[in-house]
C-alpha cells in the first residue's frame, strides 16, 4: 500500500505543480488577459516614498486616471538611472545638479518642482560636539576639527549625499579626505530610514531630510541640532522621462501626473501631510515654482 | 528579545486575521518561486535525463560547471537580467522589466543549475542493476528513462524543493528586475527588507516568520514523503 | 531445433579478452548450465546472448537470426527472452507492479497483464506479498519477485545467471524447487550459470564447462561427470586424484599405466609409450584392512597420512608410492579403526579409472 500512496503523492505533486505553473503564467501575463490596464511606472527617492507621501497620493491619482501606477523606491541616482535606460516614465527625485544634467543630456523633458522643505542635521540629545545654533558649513568644520562626535553618512547615491558632500565642499573641505579622516566618519551604504536608525544606535549625527526623519523620529533618539540656512534647502521635482529619447515612454500619463503634482488640490494636500499626525508639515507645496535660496 | 516576542504576537495577529496584504504578498512569493521551479524542472528533467544517460565529450566538465553555478549570487542573476530586459538592453522590447515575469525569468536561471545538477546526481544514484534489468526485460530506451527517474523519484523531488527553497528565499532577482512595486512584484524577501529600512521591525519578524513557516512546511511535507 | 547459436564469440573488458572463442549451440526446450570457477565469464556470456551487451567478436543468432549488432531485430529477440541476474534488483514499486513491467512495456493488454502476474506470482508462491514494496522483501523472495518477473512475460528463453548464489541453504531449495517446476512444466529454454556443479547436474541435461573465457566441455551431466575432458575440468567437476603416468602395456583396451613406479591398469584407448593421466573419483576408492578380499584389479598398501572429516564422511589420504585419497563414511571409518599412520589397503576397479591424455 505503502508504494502505492507515494506514487499517489507524487502524482498529486507534480500536477500541483504543473497546474501553478500555468496559474503562474497566466496571472504573470494578466495584464494581457483581463482588461489591460495602463501602467505608469515611477521611480522615486526613497523620502518620498518612507514618509508615506506616494502611499497616499497613489490611489487618488490611479482612481482620477485608471491608472496601475507601479512605484519603484530607490536613491535618486538610481531613479535617475531607470530613466536614463527608459524603465520607468517618470522620476520624482531631489539633486538639482543630477537633475540639470539629466535633462541636458536629452533623457528629461523638464523639471517641475512639487515640494520643498528643509535638511537637517539631527544627532544625539546631548549634543557631544556641541553644534547647536550653528549654520550647516560651521557645524560640519566643528566636527571635522573637534573629532568630538561621529558621523553617519547615507554613502549611496542619493539627493541626500549628494547634498551632504556639497555642504563638506562650501565648508572648504575636499571630499575625498572625509572620506580618509577617521572613525568618527562613517558610509551606511542605505536609505534615509536605515542610516537614521543607525545614527541613532551609535549615537552619531547625520544629514536628512525633514520628512523622513519625522517619519522615524519615534523610533530613534535623534533631536534637530542644525535645520536653517539656504544650502539645507531640499526641492523635490518630476521629470517626464523624454519620449524622443525613449519612444515606449508613457509620456501622456506622466504629463498627467506632473500636472497632477502641481494642481491646488493636490497641492494642498502635500501641504497638509503629515500635520495631523506630526504637528508640523512634512513637505511645503511649490507648485511649480521653484523657491529661491 | 521584546522586538522578537512582538514581533512573533505581531505574526500570530497577522496570520489570525488574515491580513490581506500579507496573504497577497506570501502568496505572490509562492506563486512566482513555484512557476520558477516548475518550468525549470520541466526543461531540466528531460536534459537530466539526456545529460546522464548518453556519453559525450566534456560531459564532466559541463557538470561540474552546473555545481558551480549552484552558488551563483542572486545579484550576479538579477544584474544579468536586468541589463538583458531594461529598455535599453537588448530584450527592453518584450516590457518585461519590473514585471513578475521578469522576476521568474531571473529564478529560472537561478534555480535550474541546482535542479537540474541534482537530478543528475539523482539519476546516477540509481544502482546500474535497474537500467540493465529494464533492458532484459524488453524496455526501450525511453521506457528506461522513465523507470530510472521514477527509482530516483525523492532524490527528484529532493532537487526540487532545494530549488524552491533558493527561489522562495532570494532578494536580489527580486528586488532588481522585480522593484518591489507594492501589489504587484512585492515578495516577503523585498517586503522584509523595505520594512526592515523603514524600521518596522516588528512588520519585518512577522513577515520574517511566515517565510520561515513556508520552508519549514515544505521540508517537513518532502522528508514526510521520502520516510515512505 | 537450435534456437541460440553463436560463432567465435568473443568479448573483452579494457581491452582484456574475458570471452573467447565461443561456438555453442543452444536447442529450444532445453536446460543447459554454464559451469565454471567465479570469473571464468559465464555472467559476460549470458550477457551477450540476453543482447544486453554487444559483442567484440563473432556472431550471434536467435531463432535463425543474425542479432549480433544493434538495431533491428535485437529488441524483438529481447523481449522473447528473460534474464534473472546474479544479484537480482526489484524496483521500488510493489511486487505486483515490479512483475508487471515487461508486460506493460510490451503494451499487453490489461486483463492479460493481470491473468499473467497473477499466475507467475502463484507459480513462485510468493502471491500473498504482491502489494508490499518489492524493497522490502528477503534475498529469497526478491529472488522469487525477479524469477516471477521474468516469467510473467512468457519467454522462449530464460537466463539464469547464479540463481542461488546469494541464498541460504533453505532458500536454495525452495528456489531450486521453483526452477525445476518451471522446467518442467513451461518446456521453456533455461540457460543458467552456476558455479555449483551439483546443481547443474541436478537442474540441467547439458552442462557446459566455462574456465578462462573458453568454453572447455559441453556434455550430458553424467558425461562430464566421468570424462572429463583436460585435468582443469576433471578438477573442477571433483576428480581429486589425478595420476600422471605413461603407458607401458596394452591387452585389448586394457593398458597398464606406470605411475611413480606403480603400475595402475585401466581401460583406455591409448597406445603404449603414451603419457597419460589418470582421474580416479575419491568416491571410487574402497578401502580395507588387509589386501585378500578386494575383487578390484587395482590394490595398493599405503599408510595412512591425513584424516579430515567432512560432514558425515571422512576423507582419507593414503601415502601408497603416490598420493591416493579416498572418502569413507564416519562410521566405518570407526569401525575399521582408522587413524594416520596406520597401514591400509585401497583399491579400486580398471573401470573406475578415466584416462585422458597428458599435458605437462
Amino acid at each position: 500500500m505503502k508504494s502505492r500512496l507515494t506514487v499517489y503523492t507524487f502524482s498529486i505533486l507534480a500536477t500541483l505543480s504543473l497546474l501553478s505553473a500555468a496559474l503562474g503564467c497566466s496571472s504573470a501575463e494578466g495584464a494581457e488577459l483581463q482588461p489591460p490596464k495602463e501602467r505608469l511606472k515611477v521611480a522615486t527617492t526613497t523620502s518620498l516614498y518612507e514618509s508615506g507621501l506616494w502611499g497616499y497620493l497613489e490611489p487618488i491619482f490611479e482612481e482620477k486616471y485608471g491608472v496601475e501606477v507601479d512605484i519603484l523606491c530607490a536613491g535618486t541616482g538610481i531613479a535617475l538611472e531607470y530613466g536614463r535606460r527608459g524603465d520607468v516614465d517618470i522620476i520624482t527625485v531631489h539633486s538639482k545638479a543630477g537633475e540639470e544634467k539629466f535633462i541636458s543630456e536629452g533623457y528629461g523633458v523638464e523639471r517641475v518642482a512639487f515640494a520643498y522643505n528643509y535638511f537637517l542635521i539631527v544627532g544625539p540629545e546631548d549634543d557631544p560636539a556641541g553644534l547647536k545654533e550653528m549654520s550647516a558649513e560651521d557645524a560640519f568644520k566643528k566636527l571635522a576639527e573637534s573629532k568630538s562626535g561621529a558621523f553617519v553618512s547615507r554613502g549611496d547615491d542619493s539627493g541626500t549625499y549628494v547634498r551632504e558632500k556639497a555642504i563638506w565642499r562650501s565648508a572648504g573641505y575636499d571630499y575625498e579626505e572625509i572620506t580618509k579622516a577617521g572613525n568618527w566618519y562613517i558610509e551606511a551604504g542605505r536609505g534615509m530610514g536605515p542610516t537614521l536608525l543607525m545614527a541613532s544606535e551609535l549615537k552619531a549625527y547625520t544629514l536628512t531630510d525633514v520628512g523622513t526623519y519625522l517619519t522615524y523620529k519615534v523610533k530613534t533618539e535623534l533631536v534637530p541640532i542644525v535645520d536653517k540656512g539656504s544650502i539645507l534647502l531640499n526641492v523635490y521635482s518630476a521629470i517626464a522621462v523624454n519620449p524622443e529619447r525613449n519612444p515606449k515612454t508613457n509620456y501622456e500619463m506622466a504629463n498627467n501626473l506632473v500636472n497632477f503634482l502641481t494642481s491646488p488640490e493636490i497641492q494642498e494636500l502635500i501641504g497638509n501631510y503629515g500635520k495631523k499626525e506630526y504637528g508640523i508639515s512634512l513637505f511645503n507645496p511649490c507648485a511649480g515654482a521653484e523657491p529661491e535660496e | 528579545m521584546t522586538e522578537l516576542w512582538q514581533g512573533l504576537v505581531r505574526a500570530i495577529e497577522l496570520l489570525i486575521s488574515l491580513d490581506p496584504e500579507v496573504f497577497e504578498i506570501a502568496g505572490r512569493s509562492l506563486l512566482i518561486s513555484v512557476t520558477s521551479c516548475s518550468i525549470s524542472a520541466l526543461f531540466s528533467l528531460p536534459l537530466g535525463g539526456l545529460i546522464h544517460f548518453y556519453h559525450f565529450p566534456g560531459k564532466r566538465f559541463l557538470i561540474s560547471t552546473i555545481q558551480t553555478l549552484f552558488s551563483i549570487p542572486t545579484v550576479a542573476v538579477g544584474l544579468f537580467v536586468f541589463v538583458l530586459f531594461s529598455q535599453a538592453g537588448p530584450l527592453g522590447g518584450l516590457n518585461l522589466m519590473f514585471t513578475p515575469v521578469a522576476m521568474v525569468i531571473g529564478q529560472v536561471i537561478l534555480v535550474t543549475p541546482i535542479i537540474l545538477g541534482l537530478i543528475i546526481s539523482a539519476l546516477s544514484g540509481v544502482d546500474k542493476a535497474v537500467p540493465e534489468t529494464a533492458i532484459s526485460l524488453g524496455a526501450t530506451g525511453f521506457q528506461v528513462a522513465i523507470l530510472t527517474l521514477r527509482e530516483a523519484r525523492y532524490a527528484v523531488l529532493t532537487a526540487l524543493v532545494m530549488g524552491f527553497g533558493r527561489a522562495i528565499s532570494e532578494i536580489g532577482i527580486a528586488l532588481m528586475v522585480g522593484g518591489n512595486i507594492k501589489g504587484f512584484t512585492r515578495t516577503l524577501t523585498t517586503a522584509i527588507s523595505l520594512e526592515t529600512q523603514k524600521g518596522d521591525i516588528e512588520l519585518s519578524i512577522a513577515l520574517g516568520i511566515i517565510l520561515i513557516s513556508i520552508a519549514l512546511v515544505i521540508n517537513l511535507a518532502l522528508s514526510r514523503i521520502q520516510q515512505r | 531445433m537450435t534456437l541460440i547459436q553463436t560463432t567465435n564469440l568473443g568479448h573483452k573488458y579494457r581491452e582484456r579478452y574475458v570471452l573467447k572463442n565461443v561456438n555453442l549451440n543452444i536447442n529450444q526446450g532445453e536446460v543447459f548450465a554454464l559451469i565454471g570457477p567465479t570469473g571464468s565469464g559465464k555472467t559476460t556470456l549470458l550477457k551477450l546472448l540476453d543482447l544486453l551487451e554487444i559483442p567484440a567478436s563473432g556472431r550471434i543468432y536467435f531463432d535463425g537470426v543474425d542479432v549480433t549488432h544493434s538495431g533491428g531485430p535485437r529488441l524483438e529477440a529481447r523481449r522473447r527472452m528473460s534474464f534473472v541476474l546474479q544479484k537480482p534488483i526489484v524496483f521500488n514499486m510493489s511486487v505486483y507492479d515490479n512483475v508487471a513491467c515487461g508486460l506493460r512495456w510490451r503494451h499487453e493488454p490489461k486483463d492479460i497483464v493481470r491473468q499473467r502476474i497473477e499466475s507467475a506470482l502463484e507459480l513462485v508462491a510468493i502471491a500473498e506479498y504482491k502489494n508490499r514494496n518489492a524493497r522490502s522483501l528477503s534475498g529469497g523472495e526478491t529472488q522469487r519477485v525477479a524469477i516471477a518477473r521474468a516469467l510473467a512475460t512468457k519467454p522462449e528463453v530464460l537466463f539464469l545467471d547464479e540463481p542461488t548464489a546469494n541464498l541460504d541453504p533453505v532458500a536454495t531449495s525452495k528456489i531450486e524447487e521453483v526452477l525445476a517446476h518451471i522446467i518442467k512444466e513451461q518446456k521453456t529454454t533455461v540457460v543458467m550459470a552456476t558455479h555449483d556443479m551439483s546443481q547443474g547436474q541436478r537442474l540441467a541435461r547439458r552442462i557446459g564447462v566455462m574456465m578462462n573465457g573458453e568454453i572447455l566441455q559441453v556434455g550430458s551431466p553424467s558425461n562430464i561427470f566421468s570424462s572429463p575432458k583436460s585435468r582443469e575440468v576433471a578438477e573442477f567437476v571433483g576428480v581429486e586424484n589425478i595420476l600422471g603416468g605413461v603407458i607401458i602395456a596394452k591387452d585389448n583396451n586394457l593398458v597398464t599405466i606406470e605411475v611413480n613406479g606403480s603400475t595402475i591398469q585401466a581401460i583406455s584407448d591409448f597406445i603404449v609409450g603414451d603419457m597419460v593421466q589418470a582421474l580416479i573419483r575419491p568416491e571410487d576408492i574402497t578401502f580395507a584392512l588387509s589386501k585378500d578380499i578386494s575383487s578390484a584389479r587395482n590394490t595398493f598398501e599405503g599408510k595412512i597420512s591425513r584424516i579430515t572429516p567432512v560432514g558425515p564422511l571422512v576423507r582419507i589420504e593414503v601415502d601408497c608410492g603416490f598420493p591416493l585419497l579416498g572418502v569413507v563414511t564416519k562410521r566405518s571409518a570407526e569401525e575399521l579403526g582408522f587413524s594416520v599412520g596406520k597401514k591400509v589397503c585401497a583399491s579400486f576397479k580398471a573401470t573406475a579409472i578415466h584416462v585422458i591424455k597428458r599435458w605437462n
